[in-house]
């Protein structure tokens, strides 16, 4: 099966999917630091909370989004909910993973299927060693946390 | 009164609605079941026979679509309106075409998901 990787351009779709959100949800956008192809050099470490949506159907790939817990709080804080446990912290990383994959299918249409969320607490390496070489990566800055998004997709043709 | 099933597999959307719901802007409003997929959304359907549903399509065991199917199937008059972050204009046809009334993309704000509420009850008026 061929293969061809989204464009730059196309995967700007994704940076006002993430900063609409935090726009939508808080009234205050989320403030782009960074977005570029990453190389092993450059991609930067995730944070301790992910949300992963792996991407099937015409596309294969990934999307997460990697925060500390402090921005998960000042999120739930945002939504109006007051248990900030466990489960609702990795609850909050996988909606955010969730809604910036959705919202990209106004652009890709649903030939994109996205998963459901698979979060994770903790070192994320598995997920390191099964993204690509080069993936789209974006640093973000919302209420003075950083965040990043990372996408690995490509089209099969 | 309007006593409502709310349908998604996150806990922090169903607690977020549910808190938009009680608080003052939708007089009578009553949570009759919060359910996290499509399963148990239609037993919850079947045992509490609800006036409006919101429903996610996203979820684990039964998604959104199905689930749309099978309460439309029991009660083809009941309101739903689907709250998604899948924002293609396929899948808003979709689950239109299924029996859905309305379609709400996440991210929402307060008064977006009231609004949508209030259409979607009017519209059964």
């Amino acid at each position: 099966m061929n293969k061809k990787d989204i464009s730059e351009s196309e995967l700007r779709v994704f940076i006002t999917a993430v900063t609409e959100y935090f726009q939508a949800l808080a009234g205050e956008p989320a403030q782009v630091r960074s977005a570029y192809l990453g190389a092993d050099l450059t991609v930067p470490q995730s944070y301790d909370y992910t949300g992963l949506i792996t991407i099937s159907g015409n596309y294969r790939g990934c999307v997460y989004f990697s925060c500390r817990q402090v921005l998960l709080r000042r999120l739930l804080v945002c939504m109006g909910e007051n248990d900030h446990s466990e489960a609702n912290l990795l609850d909050a990383v996988g909606e955010v993973a969730n809604t910036i994959s959705g919202n990209a299918r106004k652009h890709f249409g649903a030939a994109l299927e996205i998963s459901v969320p698979v979060t994770i607490h903790g070192p994320t390496e598995s997920i390191r060693a099964a993204v690509r070489a080069r993936p789209f990566v974006i640093t973000i800055d919302w209420l003075g946390q950083a965040a990043i998004v990372m996408i690995d997709l490509e089209r099969l043709i | 009164m309007m006593r409502l099933l709310i349908v998604d597999d996150s806990n922090i959307i169903r607690s977020r609605i549910m808190r938009i719901v009680l608080a003052g802007t939708l007089p009578g409003a009553q949570i009759v079941g919060m359910a996290r997929d499509g399963m148990q959304a239609v037993m919850m359907f079947k045992a509490h026979q609800p006036d409006v549903v919101t429903m996610d399509l996203t979820m684990p065991n039964m998604d959104g679509i199905r689930c749309i199917e099978e309460i439309m199937a029991i009660n083809p008059d009941v309101p739903i309106l689907v709250i998604s972050a899948l924002a293609d204009k396929t899948t808003a046809i979709a689950a239109l075409r299924k029996g859905a009334r309305g379609f709400l993309n996440k991210p929402f704000t307060e008064k977006q998901l009231v609004a949508a509420l209030k259409e979607v009850i009017s519209d059964d008026e």
